[in-house]
């Protein structure tokens, strides 16, 4: 070979390795950027106050609210909606909406088929809405996303109303003067349920601010197991948010005032993740436990962020779920981890008799990055207590089976334009509380249909559903029991069976993304 | 080597820059819209950002489209190259164009043949930039 040949052979290996390199890089990083997925649709909103390190702070237990009255038919509660400072960050007070105003707000405490008749007043600056998520619950208590209860002091509504009266006045539902009376039949399975509210536009500021309360059901049937109960049952509502230079909680609301402009800023409007991670109202909690079988009863109550919960070390017999949204599985299911998309609950049992006392067992949360990947810890103290052995059977209820629909329903759920500004869709359609996306007659079973692009927990008011299917395959490992709201995945089908039944009336099914709401992905069903 | 005199000597009157502008051109098109799968997938897997990337690089993917076909220019005059990628770059352009509409308009059935089509001719113009001597 001539030196001549050698070199253009050296020029042509040069630019050859170039040439790959170049594609390489061009093609690698992004694809290498991307690589993790997501595994929550939303943009994390960094905090700009000093954060608290994990298991420093105690975990608390919200108060059960005791009935102003009571007689033969149903309890009489009466709460306040309140703007109040509170302490969530140590050293700083932050400006809440609490019901009552603490946040999480009080726990109401129910039995199956005795109604609950809750007395809201709103002491706060903007209009309200209360939904009873998981309640089978009459239309007009229901908490229609236009039926408001106005501010008792309608002074700031009404200045920043005359400045901009573009939203809002034009459209309203059954609206109620400073209160309003939320008649519960709870004619309906015990499970745990949640208040929080549902106003049309602004759910997602409103619920960041502090507007969710927990709302139990008890029945015999769940009474005859004798589950770990009293001081071992606990209430874990696990939720994130991110907090301003000020202490304050930050939110990227493009009108800050909650009034006129609804919507988000940038690409918020994917949805919103908090860096800190809150249980009960407490940042990265510290609970110390005996020895014991104890019964969790956990929720997902993010706008956004879906989990994956896992104890670290496992406890024996692992995290065993013996319920979920709308109460009992009929048997119980052991999982190593298991997945909450927001709105979701996941009833375990989890045995702490097997560690050595001392021992600091972790909820982990595999979803999350740096300190999200933490929820809170438990201890282990020298107490034993007693050891619960979950039996076989749990409960006993009907399957529903495609056979019994009457009607098959496709929804899309997709990002496109709500009006004026980029938001989320169902069926192509922007949320308008004219349009009726379905009219199921009271009694009868249906199968939805249900496509996604992104996450999208989609939530279905009055009536639970079962899952039928997930793509090409069965239901998820996640999807057992009674759901009131499926966590759909990107680019995923899934099927549903659902008996509408109880109350005739208008009712909103949308996604539980609360920022996904707010732009629009929310449809209406009227029973008949 | 008289055989090899008779074969360069009508090329040295054509520059080469030519075929190397093409060739980067070309390739970097290749790349951007091999890119708009990768960016596709990212978002089917829940990242709402990649949609919003997607997007906008469909854009820059079609620009870099245009410059090829600016380059394919160059290589016929002065390159004495041949006239057929200018077309090639024109028309993977314009499939360029539908393709954006058939996104917008969520077309998917026919929004990812097209986009795998698309990705296929560019990257065999960029491989017969670099095949070519």
């Amino acid at each position: 070979m001539t030196g001549e040949g050698r070199a253009e052979l050296t020029r042509r290996a040069f630019i050859g390795a170039g040439l790959i390199g170049g594609i390489g890089l061009g093609v690698g990083i992004p694809v290498l950027q991307g690589l993790g997925g997501s595994t929550s649709t939303g943009n994390l909103l960094p905090s700009r106050h000093p954060l608290p390190r994990p298991f420093t702070l105690p975990f608390r237990v919200p108060p059960v609210l005791q009935p102003t009255r009571s007689d033969a038919d149903a309890d009489y509660y009466d709460i306040s909606q309140t703007a109040t400072m509170a302490s969530i960050l140590p050293g700083v007070k932050t400006a809440i909406w609490g019901y009552n105003g603490i946040f999480p707000g009080p726990t109401i405490e129910s039995r199956r088929g005795r109604a609950s008749v809750v007395t809201h007043t709103n002491n706060l600056p903007v209009p309200t809405v209360v939904h009873l998520h998981g309640g089978r619950t009459p239309h007009d208590s229901d908490g229609y996303p236009i039926d408001y209860i106005y501010p008792v002091d309608r002074s700031y509504m009404n200045q920043h109303m005359d400045m901009n009266r573009r939203m809002g006045a034009s459209m309203v539902g059954d609206t109620r003067e400073g209160r309003r009376v939320y008649s519960y039949p709870l004619e309906q399975r015990a499970t745990m349920l949640w208040y929080h509210d549902h106003r049309m536009d602004f759910t997602g500021p409103s619920v960041w601010r502090g507007l969710a309360g927990l709302h139990f059901v008890r029945d015999d049937e769940e009474e005859r197991l004798g589950l770990p109960s009293g001081p071992h049952e606990l209430p874990v509502m696990i939720t994130d948010r991110s907090f301003a230079a000020d202490g304050s909680l930050f939110y990227p609301s493009m009108d800050q005032t909650l009034m006129n402009t609804p919507g988000i800023t940038g690409s918020f409007i994917a949805g919103i993740l908090g860096d800190v991670m809150l249980v009960n109202g407490t940042p990265w909690p510290v609970a110390r436990v005996d020895a014991a079988s104890y019964r969790l009863r956990i929720i997902n109550t993010c706008n956004s962020r879906r989990l994956d919960l896992r104890l670290d070390p496992q406890p024996e017999g692992g995290l065993t779920q013996i319920g979920t949204d709308g109460g009992l599985l009929a048997a119980p299911i052991r999982h190593e981890h298991f997945e909450v998309a927001p709105a979701q609950r996941l009833d375990a049992i989890v045995d702490f008799s097997g560690y050595e006392p001392g021992t600091a067992v972790t909820l982990l949360n595999d979803f999350g990055d740096g300190n999200m990947s933490q929820v809170m810890r438990f201890v282990v103290g020298q107490n034993a207590g007693d050891r619960f052995t979950v039996p076989d059977r749990l409960s006993d209820f009907e399957t529903l089976s495609p056979a019994q629909s009457v009607m098959t329903r496709t929804f899309q759920f997709r990002s496109g334009d709500a009006g004026r500004m980029k938001g989320w869709l169902i069926n192509g359609q922007p949320f308008s509380p004219d349009n009726i996306a379905a009219a199921p007659a009271l009694g009868t079973v249906e199968v939805w249909r249900f496509t996604s692009d992104f996450h999208h927990p989609v939530h279905i008011h009055l009536n639970p559903f079962q899952v039928l299917s997930r793509s090409a395959g069965g239901p998820g490992e996640f999807d057992a029991g009674w759901k009131d709201t499926i966590d759909l995945r990107p680019a995923e089908e899934a099927t549903i069976a659902i008996r509408f039944e109880g109350y005739a009336g208008k009712y909103v099914f949308h996604c539980h993304n609360l920022e996904h709401e707010d732009m629009a992905m929310m449809a209406n069903f009227s029973t008949h | 080597m008289p055989a090899a005199t008779v074969d360069t000597a009508p090329r040295l009157k054509s520059p080469s820059w030519p075929r190397w502008v093409f060739r980067i051109t070309s390739t970097v098109a290749a790349i951007m819209l091999f890119n708009q799968s990768v960016f596709a997938g990212q978002f089917l897997d829940g990242s709402y950002d990649s949609l919003l990337v997607h997007r906008e690089n469909a854009t820059w993917a079609g620009i870099a489209m245009l410059i090829s076909a600016v380059a394919a220019v160059l290589v016929r005059w002065p390159g004495r190259g041949p006239w057929w990628p200018m077309a090639a770059c024109i028309g993977i352009f314009g499939l360029v164009g539908l393709q954006i509409f058939l996104g917008f308009n969520r077309v998917i059935s026919l929004h990812v043949p097209l986009g795998v089509s698309i990705i296929l001719l560019a990257s065999a113009l960029a491989v017969w930039s670099w095949r070519r001597r």
